[in-house]
């Protein structure tokens, strides 16, 4: 990636958040609340929108600087925690299971694909138990698992886990199976075992598409942490029981759960892009491979 | 998978085909049955409780008995997991043919797209709760309109722009309009790719239905009884009701397979794993 190309997307990035708050601000502008403000003598100026819309009142969709100042205003009424700090610390939690689950999840979809890799029968037994498991909305299962592991990070991290590993394997599946096979006929002919073959050819040619199915499995493991806190049962910090329990204080303060899905959303992405930058150093010096 | 190891010979005759077919998922279909009767064996020689792990004689024997419950909780999930998929579809596509005619436009917004869809969307559905009423379908709908247009439109607009250079040459050489390259080089391109979206597009409908409900709403949806009857420790009907959202997924996502495998029969052999 070039140097051009970083700094066009970073333009975009920006360009794309100011559409989003111009556009944001511009319906309240056109049909929210009345707007209130103090000047400097702290008289008070109010501004009436043209238009009333439901979807564009305080309760709906806050103001911009309402979240932006919520985040330094304590978390509860008779707390020293401002929400800002709240937030990072159930970030840091939430991340910390969806990392979990997603190692646990990428180790588990590499050793399935290289079992179905050296035995046809295995594939054919249980790849498509593989792709079903995800038609089943695996999240179903997260009160269950809940239940039989308890309240602790490990049930979380099941579900993060269940999440994580069927991209994993389809991707590593097709990417140790897509070795040059002028390669593999050398190391067939020079006797090299099916350990060697596996660590010195399938596994490094298996990368890209091992990489580009990491990224979605990034995203996948923090909705499984986020949903397995969520459930009843699930875990009393994080970002999921954050979202559940601002939800219902939705009434007194709209601002809270918009910022703890701001949170949610930049930890997903903050996770994509630490895979993408693994990736980058990884890959480096590798001609772009096409690998969906 | 299995469709396409049965699917090469395509002169063969139509039940020779489908004893391939067969022949080739025995080993799944007997692990099937055999994962079921050691379950049932293992539950009651174990006499394990049924709310660790009810048997599979249990879940059958719920699932008859509250079929009326979850009938009607699957027609109302599966109608906003459909709904949302066509809408997010169609979103997604017209967003994906106005990236991909510009090329400076597409070169940037799509690795942003793809940095945004990487937004765990479903911590979103409390607040579609609060914009569309807690008890309206649209809330759930919403979510799963969501999910749905990042894939959709991502591989979309991919399979526009990632055209053979050389074909399009070939075209222009020819003086081929801009029309006629998108008629007869870049929509055919671009199927396979649709196809690849849409099969995770409908995977993921029916868990962004299910998880939106979660979160709350009317209590005859596949996700409520799911959350209710485990809370009250009634794991059979839980299980039941995961079988009814199984079977539904499952079936959908063959549907896909399908109607793509009779859209771009030509391309089947690059799909090999795709799904």
């Amino acid at each position: 990636m070039t140097g051009r190309s970083v700094g066009r997307q970073a333009l975009t990035v920006v360009l794309f958040l100011v559409a989003v708050l111009v556009i944001w601000e511009g319906v309240k502008l056109l049909g929210g609340d009345p707007w209130r403000f103090q000047d400097a003598s702290g008289q008070e100026i109010v501004y009436q929108p043209p238009f009333e819309w439901e979807v564009a009142g305080d309760r709906a969709l806050p103001h911009v600087w309402t979240i932006w100042n919520a985040l330094a205003a304590p978390v509860q009424r008779q707390q020293t925690e401002s929400l800002g700090a709240f937030l990072v610390g159930a970030a840091l939690y939430t991340g910390r299971e969806a990392v979990l689950g997603f190692i646990a999840g990428a180790v588990l979809g590499v050793i399935l694909a290289a079992l179905f890799v050296h035995s046809k029968l295995a594939e054919r037994a249980f790849v498509p138990y593989v792709v079903a498991s995800q038609t089943i909305p695996i999240l179903a299962l997260a009160p269950l698992i809940a239940f039989a592991f308890g309240n602790g990070v490990v049930g979380i991290v099941i579900v993060a886990t269940y999440l994580t590993f069927f991209p994993v394997t389809i991707a590593a599946l097709r990417g140790l199976s897509a070795s040059d096979p002028r390669a593999m006929e050398l190391m067939r002919a020079c006797a090299a075992s099916k350990w060697a073959i596996f660590w010195k050819l399938r596994f490094p040619s298996s990368l890209p598409y091992l990489f580009s199915a990491l990224k979605i499995a990034a995203t996948a493991s923090i909705v499984g942490a986020i949903v397995g806190e969520g459930n009843p049962g699930g875990s009393q910090f994080g970002l999921g029981r954050s979202i559940l329990n601002f939800n219902e204080q939705y009434g007194s303060g709209p601002e809270k759960l918009w910022a703890a899905i701001l949170a949610a959303s930049l930890l997903g992405i903050v996770f994509f892009l630490a895979v993408r930058l693994v990736e980058h150093v990884v890959l480096r010096g590798r001609p772009k491979a096409d690998v969906g | 998978m299995a469709l396409q190891a049965a699917a090469r010979p395509d002169d063969l005759p139509l039940t020779k085909r489908l004893g391939r077919t067969l022949r080739y998922n025995l080993p799944a279909i007997l692990l099937f049955f055999g994962v079921l009767i050691v379950w049932e064996l293992v539950a009651s020689i174990l006499n394990l409780r049924q709310f660790i792990l009810p048997r599979p004689s249990a879940i059958g024997t719920a699932l008859v008995a509250e079929w009326a419950t979850l009938q009607k909780a699957a027609s109302n999930t599966l109608f906003e997991a459909l709904g949302g998929l066509g809408i997010g579809v169609v979103i997604g596509v017209v967003v994906a043919f106005a990236v991909a005619r510009w090329a400076k436009a597409r070169e940037a917004i799509l690795p942003v797209a793809i940095g945004i869809s990487a937004i765990p969307i479903i911590a979103v559905a409390p607040i579609m709760s609060n914009w569309f009423g807690i008890t309206n379908p649209m809330a759930k709908m919403a979510v799963v309109v969501l999910l749905v247009f990042f894939p959709i439109m991502i591989n979309v607009a991919r399979g526009l722009s990632e055209v053979d250079a050389r074909a399009i040459e070939l075209m222009r050489a020819n003086a081929a309009s801009e029309g006629q390259i998108l008629r007869k080089l870049r929509l055919p391109n671009a199927l396979p790719y649709f196809f690849t979206g849409l099969k995770v597009a409908t995977t993921l409908c029916l868990i962004g239905a299910v998880v939106a409900e979660y979160f709350g709403g009317s209590s005859d949806v596949l996700g409520r009884v799911i959350v209710q009857s485990s809370s009250r420790l009634r794991f059979d009907i839980t299980w039941s009701a995961i079988v009814v959202t199984a079977v539904a997924g499952i079936t959908f996502y063959l549907l896909v397979v399908v109607v793509e495998r009779l859209v771009i029969p030509w391309h089947s052999s690059l799909r090999l794993l795709e799904s």
